[in-house]
């Protein structure tokens, strides 16, 4: 067909008269949007690893291994710094859910998070100044009572909001669960109390020597603070109501290692130790024994068999190394000796429902045993004392009555911690009690400036299923081991018994982790996409950015994320914001819409300008 | 007037992230000669290869494109995604072509006529272009050793045209000129030429290996080992096609691993200054074939004794290469320890009633 004679609108001449507009790499081939071939597309859209899921304070964990791996260490420290006061000792002493939780678990072994994190916590120490900085001023004023776990937590968070805060400490110094529960060989005493100096860094005050209930009041905890935070914990150690308990020789767990921890200890040890009970303290208390000078020590759980005990599995592995012995199914009835302890009378026992949760049951019928012994360290849990608190706030469980967001009632108490998490079903771990002191620390917050309270944060996607990433592009890599003193030379000294991660192996082990669901910017999508339309206009985490004019929809960069993080939404999904074509689903309806956008538009154009 | 030399460009290899590396991380060049917005299919292997390929040359670069699909449906309305100097050329005159070009940058360069550092000199070839029609012109290149790339993208048919049988399409392998049948049940009874052998064998002074789009960082570490080779050297790339191999678009990456893993597609790399192959290339695992072949709707009808058939023929490819073969596989090369594609049935129903 002659076009001659015809006088060709100028929006009309660029594609038809053969002057094709060149492609160019920032806008692409204009003229064809092939975005309206889709049906699927892929967003980006990161999911929550396990890790973090399963930390007791919700450690950004994926984040920090990413950081560690590309070098970026001090980054990576004010990253772990943001959830955690206290890595250099969570390093040490944690309980480690993530590892449990770890994917790679799956794959071959888990990651050692928990030796990278020390690794992070020892780097943080050696630093002249702490990354945190405390926030600005509010003028408002909160008390924390105890400094263990939680109290440390919600006083570091507090700081950092603004708030002046001052930690009643009971103790001559400062530390709680972390210096009196832990023994020296996990955690050593100039670790933590560099700590408790960050704290005194940030503007915290603490004063030690002050006991709630003897040297503060309620009223006047009420009086001279906008806000105060309970977080005393659980400090007198629980009985095994055997006969003859109050015998000299008896000793109790937590207050042992307390006396050990604050250098108030007189005990002395004879040869043979019994320890009653099949938990962490336990354990704790058989292998601190042995540093103490006892030379049998052996460990009484009620628990049938070691798998059953309700301990950190590797740390009964190190007890078992050092050559406690373990006897199971039995429980104490009494306590021989005259005047002082001489030995045990055991009966068969066991729980009578669920594991450490429920009443034990004795079994008389058979003969009592014996078992002789020179000393005997009870450590089967601790309840709280609470004689100064209002009654109206006190639970039947002998914990404190608060409601979802760590208040009592409608006042400016708030409580965290074991105090609180006593017989919630929660652990009680330093891990549980620092992410509730950081959950109550923000509520407190909020209260006093008037914004609604949040409870406890519910995990809304955790990718746990190896199927929703690639695996092809994990190799199979051993985890990096933590070298360890031997068994025969640790048990007599307090030295540390695992050993710190050189800086390679930390970026080895970081290097190892999936990065579940979580873009860590590997760039496959990148590579892999057929138009590409897929740009990278920076390379950090998360700034990719599909091209939604091109993207056909072909679904290879979803098939091929090595971490799950791109997923297929159909495109009728997308009804906000989407400029459609009539016949499909471009975000814009490029060079070929507009002209049709033109045409449609030539009819209410006047004549003259045609 | 005394001749000014020619300035070459050295490439960088790239780290290789699956050997070695605990996390997938690969260090890319920014460039992006290849442009969104062309008219290939979803997830076409082709297209993916054009683009890492470019990538891996950068700007600096002239393509050729004699015909096939890489210029039937990214060249319509004269609108092309290259962001270089690309040119269309006959389906046969692929090689010399490129020789043309490469022949005269150097002596534009010699006599002063073109300013510049000499470009990569890129020719991308289907397989029908490089295996059957434009044969004689490239192994024509070849030997004068130009300094250029020749690739032949390797669908493994003549895909533009609506998928014909080309000299590469493998046994089994169901193409509208080999369809399957009572007579014929197996579809194309030939084997598929060994082109890049071929091609190593007839020019022993090139740089010839080969790649697939499985992996890659080793795609573009060959493309720029051709490259940087100074004189011709042939590259052929496995790029599955989603038309003709009849698959869900998201497996075009996952297809070029498994084609690897299955020894139908063996890679390596022809040493020239040596003489000899390299087949250190190792993938991370080994499958049987009907793996690979169960993905695909063109195996659909095969039976158990072809698919023992193609066994033995990955047997004999893994053999080449010096890999000592698992019990698993030599058993699997049996017809009695093979089943027919689940399809198959209804593909001889179908054929029963033409």
């Amino acid at each position: 067909m002659s076009t001659k004679g015809t006088r060709i609108p100028e929006w009309l001449t660029v594609p038809f008269a053969g002057i094709t507009p060149a492609p160019t790499q920032e806008k692409g081939q204009d003229l064809f949007p092939t975005g309206n071939w889709r049906s699927i597309r892929p967003v980006y859209r990161d999911k929550l690893p396990p890790c973090n899921n399963a930390c007791g304070t919700n450690e950004k964990i994926q984040g920090y291994l990413d950081l560690v791996k590309r070098g970026k260490y001090l980054d990576a420290y004010a990253l772990i710094k943001e959830d955690m006061p206290f890595p250099s000792v969570t390093g040490r002493v944690c309980y480690h859910p993530c590892e449990t939780a770890c994917n790679r678990g799956q794959y071959d072994e888990a990651i050692s998070i928990r030796a990278v994190e020390r690794f992070l916590g020892d780097l943080g120490q050696a630093l002249q100044r702490d990354v945190v900085k405390p926030g600005k001023p509010n003028g408002k004023k909160v008390a924390v009572v105890g400094s263990g776990p939680a109290g440390h937590s919600a006083a570091y968070q507090l700081a950092r909001l603004g708030y002046k805060v001052t930690i009643l400490e009971k103790s001559p110094k400062a530390g709680g669960l972390n210096r009196g529960g832990i023994p020296d060989w996990v955690l050593p005493q100039d670790v933590l109390d560099r700590e408790i100096e960050r704290l005194i860094e940030l503007g915290i005050a603490i004063k030690t020597n002050t006991e709630v209930g003897k040297d503060v009041s309620w009223d006047s905890l009420k009086k001279d603070y906008d806000a105060v935070v309970l977080a005393v914990g659980l400090t007198e150690p629980n009985s095994v109501r055997a006969e003859g308990e109050n015998k000299q020789g008896v000793i109790y767990g937590l207050p042992f290692l307390r006396d050990i921890g604050m250098g108030t200890s007189k005990v002395k040890l004879g040869a043979r130790v019994a320890v009653i009970g099949g938990g962490n303290t336990a354990i704790d208390c058989a292998r601190e024994a042995l540093r103490q000078g006892a030379v049998e020590v052996t460990m009484i759980t009620v628990e049938g068999n070691p798998k059953e005990m309700p301990c950190v599995p590797e740390d009964l592995h190190d007890m078992l190394e050092e050559g406690v012995e373990l006897i199971h199914g039995k429980a104490v009835t009494a306590v021989l000796g005259n005047g002082r302890v001489e030995a045990l009378e055991l009966h068969p026992a066991k729980f009578s429902g669920a594991i450490n949760a429920s009443p034990i049951t004795i079994n008389k019928d058979v003969a009592a045993e014996k078992f002789a012994v020179d000393n005997v360290i009870i450590a089967v849990g601790q309840h709280a004392s609470l004689a100064w608190l209002p009654a109206e706030f006190k639970t039947e469980r002998g914990s404190i009555k608060i409601d979802r967001f760590g208040r009592l009632g409608d006042t400016n108490f708030f409580a965290a911690g074991d105090i609180v998490q006593l017989g919630s079903g929660q652990p009680l771990m330093v891990v549980n009690a620092v992410g509730d002191g950081k959950r109550v620390a923000f509520n407190l917050d909020k209260a006093l400036r008037g914004e609604a309270l949040e409870p406890r944060k519910i995990a809304i996607d955790v990718i746990v299923d190896l199927n929703r990433m690639n695996m092809t592009y994990f190799p199979h890599f051993p985890r990096v081991k933590q070298d360890m003193l031997n068994p025969t030379s640790r048990k007599k000294t307090q030295d540390e018994v695992i050993l710190a991660f050189t800086e390679e192996q930390a970026v080895e082990e970081a290097g190892r982790c999936f990065s579940c669901g979580t873009c860590n910017a590997c760039d496959n999508c990148y590579l892999v996409c057929p138009e590409p339309c897929i740009a990278r206009s920076d390379r950090s985490n998360g700034l990719y950015k599909i091209l939604v004019d091109y993207c056909k929809g072909c679904r290879v960069c979803i098939e091929e994320c090595p971490t799950g993080c791109l997923e297929g939404v159909p495109e009728l999904d997308f009804d906000a914001g989407v400029v459609r074509m009539d016949t499909a689903f471009a975000i814009s309806p490029g060079l070929h819409g507009r002209q049709a956008q033109e045409l449609a538009n030539l009819a209410s154009r006047p004549a003259k300008e045609l | 007037m005394p001749a000014i030399e020619v300035q070459r460009q050295t490439l960088p290899i790239l780290g290789n992230p699956n050997q070695g590396a605990r996390f997938y991380n690969p260090d890319l060049p920014a460039s992006e000669p290849f442009v969104p917005g062309h008219r290939t299919c979803a997830g076409c292997g082709p297209s993916i290869q054009y683009r890492m390929t470019s990538k891996a040359s950068g700007d600096n670069t002239i393509l050729v494109g004699p015909t096939g699909c890489m210029y039937v449906a990214n060249s319509s309305y004269l609108c092309t995604p290259y962001n270089v100097p690309w040119a269309h050329t006959q389906i046969g005159s692929a090689g010399s072509f490129t020789a043309g070009v490469a022949a005269a940058y150097e002596a534009m360069i010699r006599k002063g006529k073109y300013k510049g550092t000499f470009p990569n000199v890129i020719c991308e070839a289907g397989d029908g272009s490089a295996s059957d029609i434009g044969l004689a012109s490239i192994s024509g290149a070849l030997y004068r050793n130009h300094d250029c790339l020749i690739i032949c993208y390797d669908n493994e048919q003549y895909a533009n045209t609506g998928i014909q049988a080309s000299s590469r399409t493998p046994y089994g392998g169901m193409t509208t000129f080999s369809p399957p049948g009572p007579k014929v049940p197996e579809a194309k009874t030939l084997y598929p030429k060994d082109l890049a052998r071929m091609m190593a064998a007839g020019h022993p002074h090139c740089y010839v290996a080969t790649a697939s789009v499985g992996y890659p960082i080793d795609l573009m570490n060959k493309v720029r080992k051709g490259l940087n080779h100074k004189g011709a050297a042939y590259l052929m790339i496995y790029t599955p096609c989603q038309k003709g191999f009849v698959y869900e678009t998201p497996r075009s990456i996952d297809l070029g691993r498994l084609v690897v893993e299955c020894g139908l597609y063996p890679m390596w790399e022809w040493n020239p200054e040596k003489r000899e192959y390299d087949y250190s290339f190792r993938p991370q695992t080994m499958r049987p074939v009907a793996e690979y072949l169960k993905l695909q709707g063109r195996f659909g009808h095969l039976h158990a004794e072809h698919i023992a058939n193609l066994q033995k023929f990955a047997n004999q490819q893994w053999q080449m290469m010096g890999v000592q073969l698992p019990e698993a596989l030599i058993k699997s090369a049996d017809p009695k320890n093979q089943v027919n594609m689940a399809a198959s049935a209804e593909a001889e129903a179908v054929a029963q009633t033409l």
